[in-house]
C-alpha cells in the first residue's frame, strides 16, 4: 500500500485524527481549558469540512483538491476495494461535518471551569472520524467496524460527565443496547458471508444483479436471514420503532450537548449505513421490473424487504409523531419527534429510485439543522433557569426575542412550512414517492399525514413561548434543573459560540429553504450517481 | 483430511445466538448482560470460521481474517462497558440502581 | 470422519451446556468458571476446523483476557451494585424470542448439504498476507477502535483529583 495514495483521499480523516492526537496532548500537558480544546475542534472539523466540499468538486476550493475526480464514483476494476468514495458519500461526509462543527461551535460556550473538556472533544471528534468512514465504505465489516468506532466514542461521550449518575445510566443503557444491535448485525454479517462468499457490498450488488456464481439463488433463506438480522441491529442505531425506546432515555439524560450530537449526528450515520446495505437489494426490484432475466428466488428477495421498510417507516413516523404529541418535557418530546423524523428518511430508502434517495439525504441535511439546533438551544437555555417542562418556556418568546424566534423558524422547519429547509425536504422526498407509483404513494400519503399530526405539537411550544405568561418566580439564572435527581449537569451557557451556531442553523434554514437550488443539485446528481454505481 | 457436517456448526451458531439474546432479555445483572453479548458475539465469530473454512480460496481466508478482527473487537467491547459499570460502581451511593438496569427494549 | 463428528457433537454440546448454565447459575463466581469453559470450548473447535490460528487467539483474547476483566469487573461490583439481583427468572416472552430465532436460523438448514464435507485448511502466511495486506483496513480501523476505548475508558474510571 502505497502511504502517499492512501493519505490524500483520507485527509479529512487525517486532520481530524491530528486533532484527536492534539487534544490528548493537551490533556496530558493540563492545558485542560474549554476555549482553547474547543477552537482545535472546531478548527479540525472546519479544515476537514473545506477539504470535503472541495473534493465535492466545489470550484472555488479546487485548490485544496486531495481526491483526484477520476476516483469519486469509480467504476470497478478486477476486484472490489473495501472503501470507495461515492459522491454521496462525499455529500454526507459534509453533513456530519457540519453537524460535529455545530455541536464543538456551540460547546465553546460551556462553562470554562468545567473539568473534561479534552475528552469530550477528543471523542466528538473520534465519533465524527467513524462517521466519515462509515461514508466512504463498501465492504460489509468495514462499516460495522467503522459504526463501531462513533458508537463506543458515543456511550463514551453520554457518561463523559462521570459524575453525574443521570448521564452515566444513559451511557450503560446505550451500552447494552448498542452492544445488542452490534452483535447482531455482525451475525447478519456473517449469515451474508455464508451465502456470498464475500462481505463486499458492491460485489454483493454485482452477484445479485448479474446473477453470476453461487448467490442469492443458491441461499435464498440465509440471505433473507441476514437482512434480516442487519436490518434489526441497524435499526437500533437509526432509532426505528419498534427498536427506539433507548433513544428517548438516553437523548434525556445524556447531556444536552452531546443529544444535540447524537439526533443530529451519529443517527444520520444509522441512517446512511441503511442505504448503502439496503440499496443491493432494492435494487433487485429495479432491474427486474427493467425485464432482466432472474431466478424467483432472487425476485422474492427485494419485496419483503421493502415491504419490511415501508411497515418499519410508517410504524416509526407515526408511533413517534403520536408519543411526541403525549409529552410534558421539552427534550423528550424532541427525541420522539426525532424518532419520528427517521421515519421520513426510511421511505427514501424504501422507495429506492435517485429522487427519492436526494429527498431523504435533503431530509437528513434539513434534520441535522433543526433538531441539532434546537437540542443545542435548549442546552443553552437552561443557563437562564428554564426548566425541562414545555411549561418552563413559558413567555420565552417576549423576555428573549432572539433565541424565541430562533426556536420558533427551527420548529416551524421541522412542521414542513414553506420557505424553510424543512419544507423543501418533504417536498422532495414525497414527490419522489408519488413518482414511483404503486403503494408508494401510500407511503407519501402517510407521510403528509404524519406531517400534520406534527403540527400540533409544534404549535404547542409556539402557543406556550409566545401567547402565555411567564411564570411567576423564574429561578435565578445558572441553576440547572435536571428532573428528580441532583442536577450535577454542567449549565449550558450561552456565550458567542453557543449564539454563533444556532445564527448558523438559523441562516441555513432560510437561505435553503427560500433558494433550495443551493444544495438540491449536488444532492440529486449525488443520488443519481450512488443508485447507478458500479453497477 | 477431516470431514465435518456444516449442518451442525448452523445448528450449533442458532443455539448460541439464541442463548446470547435470551440472556440479554432477561438477565438484569450488568456482568450477566456482558456475558450474554460476548455469548452471542462468539456466535457471530463461529460462523466467520466455519463459513471460512467451507469456502476455501481468498474467501475462506477473508472470513478468518474478519474472525480475528472480530476477536479484538470483542474485549475492546468489553473493556469498554467494563469501565461505564464502574464509574457507575464509584456513585453507588448516590444512584438509584434499579432505574439503570430497568431496560425497556 | 466418524471420530471428528463425534467430536464435534460433544464439543457443540458442552458449548450450548456453558453457555447456559454461565447465565442461570446463581453464584456469580460460577458464572466467570462456566464462561470460561465455554471459550475454551469454542477454542477447541477452531481447533477442530483446522484454523489454529484462531484457536490460539480465542485462548489468549477470550479465554484469558476477557475472562480476567469479567472477573475483575465482578471482583470489584460485587456486594456493593448488583449482588441482590443474581435470581433466576425465565420470562415467557424473552424466552419466545429466543426460541422464535433459533427456529428461523435453523431454518436455513435445509440450504446446506447433511453429510459431512471436507474443510479446507489454511497456512498461516496466507492467512496474514490476507489480514495485514488486502484486509488492512479492518485493522487499522480496529485500532481506531481501541484509541476510542483507552482514552473514554481511562478517563470514565480515573479518580478525578479536581
Amino acid at each position: 500500500m502505497d502511504l502517499t495514495s492512501f493519505a490524500g483521499p483520507f485527509l479529512p480523516e487525517i486532520v481530524l485524527l491530528a486533532g484527536v492526537l492534539l487534544v490528548y496532548l493537551l490533556d496530558v500537558l493540563k492545558l485542560r481549558s474549554n476555549e482553547l480544546v474547543g477552537s482545535i475542534a472546531v478548527a479540525a472539523t472546519g479544515f476537514a469540512l473545506l477539504f470535503v466540499v472541495a473534493d465535492l468538486g466545489f470550484t472555488p476550493f479546487a485548490l485544496l483538491r486531495t481526491l483526484p475526480a477520476s476516483s469519486v464514483d469509480p467504476t470497478f476494476s478486477g476486484g472490489y476495494p473495501l472503501y470507495a468514495f461515492t459522491s454521496l458519500g462525499l455529500v454526507f461526509q459534509a453533513i456530519f461535518l457540519l453537524a460535529t462543527c455545530l455541536v464543538s461551535l456551540a460547546s465553546l460556550s460551556r462553562p470554562r471551569e468545567e473539568r473534561g473538556a479534552p475528552i469530550f472533544y477528543g471523542l466528538l471528534l473520534l465519533a465524527t472520524l467513524g462517521m466519515l468512514l462509515v461514508a466512504v465504505a463498501a465492504d460489509l465489516i468495514f462499516l460495522l467496524l467503522a459504526i463501531e468506532v462513533t458508537s463506543l466514542a458515543t456511550y463514551l461521550l453520554v457518561g463523559y460527565t462521570r459524575r453525574d449518575s443521570r448521564s452515566l445510566e444513559a451511557a450503560m443503557k446505550m451500552y447494552i443496547i448498542g452492544a445488542l444491535s452490534t452483535t447482531l448485525s455482525f451475525f447478519g454479517a456473517s449469515l451474508l458471508y455464508g451465502a456470498y462468499g464475500t462481505t463486499n457490498l458492491y460485489a454483493i450488488r454485482a452477484i445479485g444483479i448479474l446473477n453470476t456464481g453461487a448467490g442469492a439463488g443458491s441461499y435464498p433463506v440465509l440471505v433473507l436471514l441476514g437482512y434480516g438480522f442487519l436490518i434489526v441491529g441497524l435499526a437500533f442505531k437509526a432509532t426505528l420503532v419498534p427498536f427506539h425506546a433507548w433513544a428517548v432515555d438516553v437523548y434525556d439524560g445524556a447531556p444536552t450537548d452531546v443529544t444535540a450530537f447524537l439526533a443530529g449526528g451519529s443517527k444520520k450515520m444509522g441512517l446512511f449505513a441503511f442505504f448503502l446495505v439496503l440499496l443491493a437489494p432494492i435494487l433487485f426490484v429495479r432491474t427486474v421490473a427493467s425485464g432482466s432475466p432472474f431466478t424467483t428466488t432472487q425476485v422474492a428477495l427485494g419485496p419483503v424487504l421493502q415491504i419490511t421498510l415501508a411497515v418499519l417507516a410508517v410504524l416509526t413516523m407515526t408511533v413517534g409523531n403520536v408519543l411526541a404529541l403525549l409529552q410534558k418535557e421539552m427534550k423528550r418530546m424532541l427525541a420522539y419527534s426525532s424518532i419520528s423524523q427517521a421515519g421520513y428518511m426510511l421511505i427514501g430508502i424504501t422507495v429506492g429510485t435517485a429522487p427519492a434517495l436526494a429527498g431523504a439525504t435533503l431530509q437528513i441535511f434539513a434534520h441535522v439543522f433543526m433538531k441539532g439546533g434546537a437540542f443545542l438551544l435548549v442546552a443553552g437555555v437552561s443557563a437562564w433557569g428554564i426548566g425541562p417542562l414545555i411549561d418552563d418556556w413559558k413567555g420565552l418568546g417576549t423576555r428573549r426575542p432572539l433565541a424565541g424566534v430562533a426556536f420558533a423558524l427551527m420548529l416551524l422547519s421541522m412542521a414542513g412550512v414553506p420557505l424553510t429547509v424543512g419544507f423543501v425536504s418533504k417536498f422532495v422526498l414525497f414527490s419522489a414517492a408519488v413518482q414511483a407509483q404503486g403503494y408508494f404513494v401510500w407511503l407519501a400519503i402517510a407521510g403528509l399525514l404524519n406531517s400534520a399530526l406534527s403540527v400540533f405539537y409544534y404549535a404547542r411550544v409556539l402557543r406556550v413561548m409566545f401567547f402565555e405568561q411567564a411564570a411567576p418566580n423564574p429561578l435565578p439564572a445558572g441553576t440547572v434543573v435536571g428532573g428528580s435527581e441532583p442536577p450535577i449537569l454542567p449549565a449550558g451557557g450561552f456565550g458567542y459560540g453557543r449564539a454563533a451556531a444556532i445564527g448558523l442553523v438559523v441562516i441555513v434554514i432560510v437561505a435553503v429553504g427560500v433558494y433550495p437550488q443551493m444544495v438540491l443539485g449536488a444532492v440529486q446528481s449525488a443520488a443519481q450517481h450512488f443508485v447507478n454505481f458500479g453497477a | 483430511m477431516t470431514d465435518l457436517p456444516i449442518v451442525g456448526f448452523v445448528g450449533l451458531s442458532a443455539a448460541l445466538l439464541a442463548v446470547g439474546l435470551f440472556g440479554i432479555l432477561t438477565r438484569r445483572n450488568f456482568i450477566l448482560l456482558l456475558i450474554a453479548i460476548e455469548i452471542a458475539m462468539n456466535a457471530a465469530i463461529l460462523n466467520f470460521v466455519y463459513f471460512a473454512a467451507y469456502a476455501g480460496g481468498t474467501p475462506g481466508l477473508t472470513g478468518q481474517s474478519i474472525a480475528v478482527v472480530l476477536v479484538g473487537f470483542g474485549a475492546t467491547e468489553v473493556a469498554v462497558g467494563l469501565a461505564i459499570v464502574l464509574a457507575l460502581n464509584r456513585l453507588k451511593g448516590t444512584i438509584n440502581v434499579a432505574r439503570a438496569t430497568e431496560l425497556k427494549l | 470422519m466418524i471420530y471428528e463428528e463425534i467430536a464435534f457433537v460433544l464439543l457443540a454440546l458442552v458449548a450450548i451446556a456453558t453457555g447456559v448454565l454461565a447465565l442461570l447459575v446463581r453464584e456469580l463466581v460460577h458464572t466467570i468458571l462456566w464462561v470460561a469453559v465455554f471459550f475454551v470450548d469454542l477454542a477447541a473447535l477452531y481447533f477442530l476446523l483446522d484454523a489454529p490460528f484462531l484457536g490460539v487467539l480465542q485462548l489468549g483474547v477470550y479465554a484469558g483476557a476477557v475472562t480476567v476483566l469479567l472477573l475483575f469487573g465482578i471482583m470489584v461490583t460485587r456486594k456493593r451494585i448488583f449482588s441482590q439481583e443474581a435470581r433466576i427468572g425465565i420470562g415467557a416472552i424473552p424466552f419466545g424470542l429466543a426460541v422464535v430465532t433459533f427456529i428461523f436460523v435453523v431454518a436455513a438448514i435445509g440450504e446446506f448439504p447433511q453429510s459431512s464435507t471436507t474443510i479446507y485448511t489454511y497456512d498461516p502466511t496466507a492467512l496474514s498476507q490476507n489480514l495485514f495486506n488486502v484486509n488492512g483496513p479492518w485493522l487499522l480501523l480496529l485500532g481506531l477502535i481501541m484509541l476510542v476505548a483507552v482514552g473514554g475508558a481511562i478517563y470514565l474510571v480515573r479518580e478525578g483529583r479536581e
